[in-house]
């Protein structure tokens, strides 16, 4: 048996993220224990309709979120406890609308900070409803074997380590949450174990107080003796007391009281709790609690740490008078199941990886390239390009290498508004899209007509050169077997009229005297073909391509040249538009030669 | 329960219809020069200033002065401003209006567990302390008004007889609005006193603690809660109290000057019962800490730190029960960052470390503190086998 919380307890929890974190707890327990989730129903205005997912062992239970205390009730009537995780402004209304429930018999506040007055309405407001109003600021209850409200219990090992998958016999009673497991603790290791326990919470005026849960607990058979951890302020352990020298008393009392280092304390220093408060003239002080408690015949060791041997001792003549057997350990606990993480942190489990990277790693503090800490490659002097080369081809270009490169990208970043690339973003812009996708409408001409020649044509030059090809073998290889070069012809561009980032570029790469095979080659492949037609000349792909393998990129990285400079270009384009706050464009239909067959009669259905 | 200065609190009673003398709080000697030629009374009253602070026994301290004209209360102001009482700079005064009377009362409204109770007496000023079987009480539960009947009936078991009864009745329920309207948690008014020109009933002097938790629902309360105990709080408590208001969880610091062993525990319960330990053994606390409720580990970074800056310390206890759910690796790591810096700062010499603890990721926790071994620290780390207090024990046996 046990006081307040046993086995039909189910739940609703008011409140948002911390409730959803107890309820993460008390599921643990119920697995523990192996009994479903006793958190049917959560109330949180702001996401009613929805559900909390709520890790049970290996699986997920979805707990609906009502608006209403009463919504939760009528959907789940075998509620009858709440547990209130409303911030301190609101707490009140929220605690008032669950004793209100007439399907509600237990109320337990975990919110702290909340006004003294309000936590004395309500827990008026409960005393004439004959309903209990536990806390505010309390950790939680515990009934060892059967159920968890809130926290209390800590950690999953915790649980099992203190025992509380089973019944024992000792009740406690703790205004403070820490000290709460502490006794748990405790309570297991010099004895048996608890029945239950209570945290009260620390506020001055707690909803319900020490003797009312004595009074459970004097009525509850399995607990033999209750421990109560007091502090100085207030008269609750006073009323403990005597309650407990009125009459002679089933249970037996066992308390310690905090407080006494508030004697040598300079005046009027104080500190602990909300409660702990000296009254005039030393009422209230730990002292005269605990000489209260001794006086009423409860057993009240001198420190906290003799309270484990105080309990042993007790638990002993429990044992020696046969009103408690040896607890009989269960064989076999369920374990609470380990995530991934903590299973591999253990070496206990080997999972296949979905992907593999031998790029970049993100894990430490900051990106690495290749191995390279960003922040380094930044601090040493290395640019944009050896990044690009780093992620690219996993190689820290040079220095000659990276200014190619640069020049590339700064060659090919933009080329103006009538260019498919660009008309396709700017069209995007003029019609509301977003960055993101206006630039993908743009990068998606990127093909064999527009800027997308880059890798064929660096692709068809490296054959010819690793295969010592003459220009004429490979024009008619390329006849054969590909097509038109790529790389060479332009739509505007001729002789006579050359493309002046091919000069610049091919002028730049010339002058560093380094060997440059392909670009040789295409060059020699331009004279032949621009005699054919004015207009077959090497253009920037070609050129850009000739070059960047010459420099040892690989060939199926050398679109992403052309792709990564224009992007540029297109962002430019879609602030642009987008800054100018444009219209939504479309086609005149004079430019469209209307070639469909004319207006016609629609023949009937057959 | 937050403590709240003579000025602020009057003004409170003053919104609620209780008659407080004239007084003015001011910072300078100008200021009050300045409100002397825009306020008569100032000119005509004989005044009194008081250092307007948080500090017991001001008679004794010169900081009081009473039966002064104007140019008396600017000398007195002139003399108190500035002045260096402990860690506290007197910065304000107050200064009322003298109230010329014979007879002193008692009146007092304070909460119970049960509702309120509303104190009055026919005697007031220290004569209370020593006849406190004069003083009467009427208990109301929660929510219950205090009845006008009820009221006179007070008064007149307190020996109030004739119209005065019924204009003490008056005052205490005009205490007892104040008291329920405000969020308060005691209100004192010692004494209450007769002006001889009409008899009116008037609050001379007001101990007013209120409810700090109540404080979101009072946008008028402008003014700052004083320290509790007789001082100001000093630079180092309040960067603490600054971190507790900004984040989840909790933390907490105050210095005791004069004391050796400090304090780095868990829990608002457990942190008292390792005072108390340090206390049981004779030693003698340097400050008292305390961190709960899950904080994140910067904050207690910044609180160790605060430890570490302790003058004279010898030993310091970080303990602690076994938490619910306060993350022992990660609040650790914040102690532990908060130690590293300290060393590097050349705190710590000679300084003895204890650490005992349990809960969420206790292992991890502990093992990254018994590390600390390897850096040079003097520490040793226990578990939740060791019993709560016994690292005080420990600690205090070693020389």
């Amino acid at each position: 048996m046990s006081i307040l919380a046993n086995k039909d307890t189910y739940v609703v929890i008011q409140g948002g993220v911390a409730g959803v974190n107890a309820a993460r707890r008390m599921a643990e327990f119920c697995y523990l224990i192996k009994r479903s989730l006793n958190v049917l129903a959560f109330v949180y205005p702001p996401d009613a309709g929805k559900t909390n997912e709520i890790p049970y062992g290996s699986g997920l239970v979805a707990v609906p979120i009502y608006k209403t205390v009463a919504e939760a009730t009528k959907n789940h009537p075998q509620i009858n406890t709440s547990l209130v995780y409303i911030g301190a402004d609101r707490a009140m209304k929220g605690g008032m609308e669950a004793l209100d429930d007439p399907l509600i018999k237990v109320v337990s506040m975990i919110t702290e900070g909340v006004p003294e007055k309000d936590a004395k309405i309500l827990g008026r407001h409960a005393t004439k409803l004959g309903k209990v109003f536990n806390g505010p600021s309390s950790i939680g209850i515990v009934s060892a074997g059967s159920c968890r409200l809130g926290v209390i219990g800590g950690a999953f090992d915790n649980l099992v380590l203190s025992k509380l998958y089973r019944e024992g016999s000792f009740g406690v009673i703790t205004k403070s949450g820490g000290l709460s497991n502490e006794i748990i603790w405790i309570c297991s290791q010099f004895a048996d174990g608890i029945t239950t326990a209570i945290g009260i919470g620390g506020d001055a005026y707690p909803g319900t107080d020490y003797v009312s849960y004595l009074e459970m607990f004097e009525n509850d058979p399995q607990t033999k003796a209750v421990v109560i951890v007091g502090e100085m302020g207030g008269d609750l352990e006073e009323r403990a007391a005597e309650w407990y020298g009125a009459k002679k008393r089933r249970v037996k009392l066992m308390a310690v009281v905090s407080g006494f280092c508030q004697e040598s304390l300079p005046k009027g220093m104080k500190f602990g709790h909300a409660g702990a408060k000296e009254g005039l003239k030393g009422e209230g002080s730990a002292r005269s609690k605990s000489d209260a408690l001794k006086k009423s015949g409860a057993i009240v060791p001198a420190t906290f740490g003799a309270l484990g041997p105080a309990i042993k001792e007790t638990y002993q003549e429990l044992l020696k008078s046969g009103q408690v057997k040896e607890p009989v350990e269960p064989a076999m606990l369920p374990k609470l199941p380990k995530t991934i993480e903590e299973a591999m942190k253990a070496d206990e489990v080997m999972v296949a990886p979905l992907i593999r990277t031998t790029i970049s790693d993100d894990r430490g503090d900051e990106p690495c390239y290749d191995g390279y800490p960003a922040s380094e490659l930044i601090n040493k002097g290395y640019e944009i390009p050896h990044v690009v080369g780093l992620l690219w081809d996993k190689r820290l270009i040079s220095k000659q290498e990276a200014e190619i490169v640069k020049r590339i990208m700064m060659l090919s970043a933009d080329h103006g508004p009538c260019v498919s690339g660009a008309m396709g973003t700017i069209i995007a812009a003029c019609a509301g899209i977003g960055l993101s996708q206006s630039v993908a409408a743009g990068l998606i001409m990127i093909g064999p007509r527009f800027g997308g020649a880059v890798t064929d044509a660096g692709r068809y030059f490296k054959h010819a050169v690793d295969n010592k090809m003459s220009v004429d073998d490979f024009l008619v290889y390329m006849k054969k077997s590909v097509g038109p070069v790529p790389g060479i012809g332009h739509r505007v561009k001729s002789l006579r009229n050359p493309d002046k980032r091919v000069k610049e570029l091919v002028g730049y790469v010339k002058s560093l005297n380094i060997k440059t095979p392909c670009l040789d080659f295409a060059l020699e492949v331009e004279k032949i073909t621009s005699v054919k037609k004015d207009n077959l000349i090497l253009n920037v792909d070609g050129t850009m391509a000739a070059v960047l393998v010459d420099i040892g990129f690989p060939v199926d990285s050398l679109n992403g040249f052309f792709i990564l400079s224009r992007t540029i270009g297109l962002i430019g384009h879609w602030v642009d538009q987008k800054r100018q706050d444009s219209r939504l464009i479309r086609l005149f239909d004079y430019l469209v030669n209307y070639a469909a067959p004319k207006r016609r009669e629609v023949p009937p259905l057959k | 329960m937050a403590k709240v200065l003579e000025g602020p609190g009057m003004g409170l009673m003053k919104k609620w219809g209780i008659t407080v003398p004239n007084y003015v709080v001011v910072t300078s000697v100008d200021e009050l020069t300045k409100l002397g030629q825009a306020n008569e009374w100032l000119k005509k009253s004989k005044l009194v200033v008081k250092a307007h602070e948080a500090l017991g026994s001001r008679f004794k301290l010169g900081l009081v002065k009473v039966d002064l004209d104007l140019k008396g209360a600017e000398a007195a102001t002139k003399e108190m401003i500035g002045r260096q009482v402990g860690s506290v700079t007197v910065s304000q005064v107050i200064v009322s209006e003298m109230i010329p009377h014979k007879e002193e009362y008692y009146c007092a409204v304070k909460s119970t567990r049960e509702g309120t109770d509303i104190l009055v007496a026919n005697c007031g000023g220290i004569e209370v302390e020593s006849n406190w079987d004069r003083v009467k009480r009427l208990a109301l539960e929660v929510g219950q008004q205090p009845s006008a009947d009820a009221l006179e009936k007070l008064a007149k078991d307190a020996g109030f007889t004739g119209p005065l009864a019924k204009k003490m009745a008056d005052f205490a329920g005009k205490m007892f609005t104040c008291f329920d309207s405000e969020d308060a948690q005691y209100l004192e008014v010692n004494p209450v006193v007769l002006r001889e020109q009409d008899s009116e009933p008037i609050a001379l002097d007001a101990v007013t603690l209120l409810d700090g938790d109540a404080k979101f629902r009072h946008p008028d309360w402008n003014f700052a809660f004083a320290a509790e105990f007789g001082r100001a709080y000093s630079k180092h408590e309040m960067e603490v109290m600054a971190v507790d208001s900004k984040i989840k969880g909790s933390v907490k610091f105050i210095e005791i000057s004069g004391g050796d062993t400090a304090m780095l525990p868990a829990g608002g319960g457990a942190s008292i019962y390792y005072s108390d330990a340090v206390v049981a053994r004779g030693g003698k606390l340097a400050n008292y800490a305390e961190y709960s409720g899950d904080p994140p580990d910067w904050a207690v970074e910044v609180l160790t730190d605060k430890v570490c800056s302790l003058p004279g310390i010898k030993n310091i206890i970080v303990g602690g029960a076994i938490a619910n759910f306060t993350d022992v690796k990660k609040t650790f790591g914040g102690i532990i960052n908060g130690f590293r810096k300290a060393k590097s700062e050349g705190k710590l010499k000679g300084v003895k470390i204890w650490v005992r603890r349990g809960g969420p990721r206790e292992k991890e926790g502990l093992d990254a503190m018994r590390a600390l071994k390897d850096e040079g620290f003097d520490i040793n780390v226990f578990d939740r086998n060791t019993p709560l207090t016994d690292i005080v024990d420990k600690a205090l046996q070693t020389k």
